[in-house]
């Protein structure tokens, strides 16, 4: 992908406690594009922090881990979505499992995509390069059940 | 319940029988007396009569001695021969009164006595008149001689009346003996007939007795025999019998409900306040009102409550009751008592179990979740680090190396399916998701969507029918054919291009094969049949049961868990699911589902 220099870099923010999966991502969107400009929280309490401090650098786009110690990615969005100030924040599922009721309920609560993190690194770049032009293409984002799910 | 009736009824009859033959006796004792009273009264009669026969003769031998003495004082002179006329006017008066008394009830005698008590006067006179002419001498004089004859006259009219009046007593008696005497002549054959008749109904009361006898002995032995049966049923089921007579507050208990309360049979009285001390304390309110309601409302409700044995182990009753109205309006309630101890111990166990069965299977589910949540993660990172390092360190790899890598790479990716496949296989669970209305066209579409690029890699056909909705568990229906539809494609033949049909028909319970008991008439029948390398189908049954594989691993990329997954689906919706296997033709896999 490529992103025209005058256009601010976008601000991707990721919630995961796997420092070998928080790798994979960082060297999958450097490889991806230099306009993304990304951090990285361990757990949820962090995120929430992060996201509360006062000078705080909102982002574009959360991708977000369910199973995180301290406070799980569910918790996590839940508080996001009943903020005033994060609610607008469009959050994608970054997660080892894929289980049907669990991103049924995911979906209920506003989250935008749901991603199973690929064991190929290739498909680690596809669906965060489909993620990207999802929400790129989609200003006011929202997203329909059948698509809420980004396959590789 | 018809002899009994019969009895009823007979009662009824005896009762007729008896009122009649009471009756019949009165009657009879009625008609000897009128005829006894008939029979002294002609007895009277004659009696009477031959007193006013006597009186008369009395009367008339007076006259005549009076007679002959007024002959033999004239003839002799002797005025001894005076002395009978002057007794017998002494006695004639008597003799008169008594005849008047005799026969004061007859007013033809009566006027018979008037008449000739005026002769006899006159006689008397004439006698005077006579015996004072004798006495002057006077025996040759017209006038002695006219007395004389007139004398003889009126004696003569006397004895004709005295004769009259004898036969008209005589005609009397006649008449009344005549009367009486036929009266009397029946009495016996009357009493005969009354006798035969009520010899007859002794005889016919006899008879119905007898037969109600017979037929209460019969009713006593089936009576005895249900009692013999109910004590056992009691003694076997652990229930007591009792009585509550509500008009006179008693109570009647049965053997084995003394037993239960581990009691000798009828060893204490039956009564509220004796049962009540094996009551346990906790529950004494409770069944206190529930028998207070009883009383009020003539009717008991199963209650439940718990009694304390003399040796001290607690029993759980149960106890239910209903009030019956006897053929004499008597009111009782009938109740029983069941020992439900065992039953509440066997549902504590179950509960028990159940909450044991529970926690495993929670724990098996949260090992199925680790196992192939918590296995996954680590396999993934295995299989992005292989592919960095064939992406970024290739060029370094030795050939050694690169195959190494490869066959890691396989393995992993195998391991990867298998734990995908248990993954599915735990969560195709039934209580997770309801049913719901579903179009089962549309889950076969997204499920060869699913498919799409190893259908265009095989140059498949696929078509299907149209199926009608269903309520169904929609992913599960979805996962159902893509594991059918995966399944065939899998293990099609070389160098043929697969070819599935998927049929729809309804078939009724009766005609599926091996199921006995079903709730369900009609069930709806998908076909998947494919013609693909089939099976040996000594191998059928065993397809569908989890790991079983008919090919090695080199061969199919099978992990034995696809049927499996499929078989719990169907089950889930309470359908059953079967294989036919033709080798090297292909296989048909028919599902059926309870048309609802």
């Amino acid at each position: 992908m490529k992103y025209k220099m005058e256009k601010p870099k976008l601000h991707l923010l990721l919630a995961d406690d796997d420092i070998d999966d928080c790798d994979f991502f960082k060297e999958a969107t450097d490889e991806i594009s230099d306009a993304c400009n990304l951090s990285i929280v361990h757990n949820g309490v962090e995120l929430m922090n992060f996201l509360s401090s006062e000078n705080a650098d909102l982002p574009n786009l959360i991708f977000l881990d369910l199973n995180m110690p301290r406070k799980s990615g569910m918790e996590c969005l839940a508080e996001i979505k009943s903020s005033d100030q994060l609610s607008q924040i469009p959050i994608i599922i970054y997660s080892t499992s894929l289980d049907h009721t669990v991103v049924s309920e995911l979906y209920q609560m506003g989250a935008l995509h749901y991603i199973q993190k690929p064991a190929e690194f290739s498909s680690i770049k596809t669906v965060i390069e489909k993620a990207l032009l999802l929400f790129n293409a989609n200003v006011t984002p929202t997203c329909s059940r059948e698509h809420f799910i980004i396959q590789p | 319940m018809m002899p009994f009736k019969s009895i009823y009824y007979s009662e009824r009859f005896l009762k007729i029988i008896f009122g009649f033959s009471l009756f019949m006796v009165l009657v009879m004792g009625g008609i000897a007396y009128k005829h006894i009273r008939q029979l002294s009264r002609s007895t009277a009669d004659v009696q009477h009569n031959y007193e006013v026969h006597l009186e008369l003769e009395k009367l008339l031998s007076a006259l005549k001695d009076a007679e002959s003495g007024k002959r033999g004082f004239i003839i002799s002179r002797d005025s001894t021969f005076l002395e009978p006329l002057l007794l017998s006017s002494l006695e004639l008066d008597k003799n008169m009164e008594h005849l008047k008394f005799l026969t004061k009830d007859n007013p033809e005698q009566q006027k018979n006595i008037a008449e000739l008590k005026a002769k006899i006067v006159k006689s008397l006179d004439i006698f005077k008149k006579t015996l004072d002419l004798a006495a002057t001498d006077n025996l040759n004089s017209p006038e002695f001689i006219a007395g004389f004859r007139e004398g003889r006259q009126t004696m003569n009219s006397v004895r004709f009346k005295i004769i009259e009046m004898t036969t008209h007593e005589s005609d009397v008696l006649g008449t009344s003996k005549e009367k009486s005497s036929k009266n009397i002549s029946n009495t016996p054959m009357l009493l005969y007939y009354v006798l035969i008749l009520s010899l007859l109904i002794l005889l016919l009361t006899y008879l119905q007795n007898s037969k109600n006898l017979k037929v209460l002995k019969e009713k006593n032995e089936l009576l005895e025999t249900f009692k013999k049966s109910t004590t056992q049923s009691e003694i076997i089921s652990k229930h007591g019998n009792w009585i509550w007579h509500i008009e006179e507050n008693t109570f009647e208990y049965s053997d084995n409900l003394y037993r239960l309360l581990g009691e000798e049979p009828q060893s204490f009285e039956a009564n509220l306040a004796n049962y009540m001390d094996f009551v346990h304390p906790d529950d004494v309110d409770k069944l206190t009102e529930q028998v207070n309601k009883m009383m009020e409302n003539e009717d008991l409700p199963f209650i439940h409550y718990r009694i304390i044995q003399k040796n001290g182990s607690i029993k759980h009753f149960k106890a239910y009751g209903k009030l019956l109205i006897d053929s004499d309006g008597h009111k009782k309630i009938l109740g029983t008592t069941a020992d439900i101890t065992d039953e509440i111990e066997n549902y504590r166990l179950i509960e028990k179990r159940n909450l044991e069965l529970e926690r495993s299977n929670k724990e098996l589910s949260s090992f199925n979740y680790v196992a192939s949540h918590d296995l996954q993660e680590p396999l993934r990172k295995i299989q992005t680090f292989l592919s960095r390092l064939e992406e970024k360190e290739q060029d370094h790899l030795s050939n050694n190396g690169k195959v190494y890598i490869e066959r890691i790479k396989s393995s992993s990716t195998r391991m990867r399916s298998l734990i995908d496949d248990l993954l599915q296989f735990s969560r195709t669970n039934r209580s997770e998701e309801a049913l719901e209305d579903s179009n089962i066209n549309i889950l076969l579409e997204t499920a060869k969507h699913d498919l799409v690029e190893i259908i265009s890699d095989k140059r498949a056909r696929i078509s299907s029918d149209f199926i009608p909705s269903m309520k169904v568990i929609p992913f599960q229906i979805k996962q159902l054919f893509l594991n059918l539809m995966s399944n065939s494609l899998k293990y099609s033949r070389e160098l043929t291009a697969p070819v599935i049909t998927i049929t729809y028909s309804q078939t009724k319970a009766s005609d599926l094969p091996k199921i006995k008991y079903s709730k369900h008439n009609l069930y709806h029948t998908i076909t998947v049949k494919d013609n693909g390398i089939g099976f040996d189908q000594d191998y059928a049954e065993k397809i569908f049961i989890l790991f079983n594989r008919l090919h090695n691993k080199n061969e199919y990329s099978g992990t034995g868990i696809g049927l499996s997954i499929c078989k719990k689906i169907v089950e889930n919706h309470n359908g059953y699911i079967t294989a036919e296997g033709d080798i090297n033709n292909g296989s048909i896999f028919t599902i059926y589902l309870p048309l609802s």
